[in-house]
């Protein structure tokens, strides 16, 4: 029987991507332009530090630059873009001497009782954001989000940093929805118990 | 400040909170932690404090990229040997 064919995804990368796949080789370097900030913000967010970051961006770009014919537009370009950064994180972590994988449980997040249950809000939840998230803060934050275990750090970045939906990020991942919100939900458990120690 | 309701429904909303938060519980999910929250002050600051950690993860502003290695990659991919 014939699969029938998914339909395509036009977005604003689609004419640029289709010259390239073209024939316009040479402006490859405008989807570099388009990309490099956002992939090395990612992975500033994903690597433990800068040089790696920047070893994710080279990497990425080069397998888009071997792949980019076999791309068929069923997704868009941008979350094609981070499939193969996300392989790249996967295969970066394998050559490296990162701790093993650890599961975070519900448990661990869950409040014993009541009793150890602030009723009242916490100013740094109450305040509006801007007020409160100056430049040392973001910085702890990220700190905190790399000392997530690379499971959860991986969806936690794509959902609440990069913006992706919960489908999208399934999708770049290879897991299911579910999976996706069960790893997002302990892993913001984890990163707001560290906000906490950080306000006390 | 202690609450006399049952303290196992906390424990079952808990864990969709963040559905919750992402608009993807179903209905009736929604409506229990809609009814829940008006009555449990501990699980109103289990809810704020982790919207705004979501807000936070979204508000990190970005850093530029080093001008150094943007002109290094561009002569990386340039000498790549095969054009797209």
């Amino acid at each position: 029987m014939a699969t029938k064919p998914r339909n395509k995804v036009i977005d604003n990368d689609t004419p640029l991507i289709i010259a390239i796949q073209g024939g316009q080789g040479a402006r490859f370097e405008e989807l570099v332009t388009r990309y490099e900030g956002k992939l090395y913000n990612f992975g500033l967010r994903i690597c433990k530090d800068p040089s790696d970051a920047e070893d994710l961006v080279q990497e990425t770009f080069i397998g888009i630059f071997r792949y980019i014919q076999d791309f068929r537009q069923e997704t868009k370009f941008k979350n094609w873009m981070y499939r193969i950064a996300t392989s790249v994180c996967h295969r970066m972590r394998r050559r490296s001497k990162y701790a093993p994988e650890r599961e975070l449980s519900l448990d661990e997040f869950l409040p014993g009782d009541h009793a150890e249950i602030d009723t009242e809000l916490p100013d740094w939840a109450a305040m509006p954001i801007h007020q409160v998230l100056n430049h040392e803060l973001g910085e702890h934050l990220k700190a905190s989000v790399k000392e997530l275990p690379p499971q959860y750090r991986l969806v936690l970045v794509l959902r609440d940093m990069e913006g992706f939906s919960t489908e999208e990020t399934a999708n770049i991942l290879g897991i299911t929805a579910t999976n996706v919100k069960v790893r997002l939900h302990r892993a913001r458990l984890f990163v707001r118990e560290e906000l906490k120690g950080y306000f006390s | 400040m202690t609450t006399d309701h049952d303290h196992e429904a906390c424990r079952a909303l808990f864990e969709k909170l963040s559905e919750y938060i992402d608009g993807e519980t179903d209905e009736v999910t929604c409506a229990a932690i809609k009814a829940h929250m008006k009555a449990c002050p501990c699980c109103i600051t289990c809810l704020e404090t982790l919207k705004r950690t979501v807000g936070f993860c979204e508000g990190v502003p970005e850093e530029p990229m080093p001008k150094e290695f943007s002109r290094k990659l561009r002569e990386t991919l340039r000498h790549l040997p095969v054009s797209p």
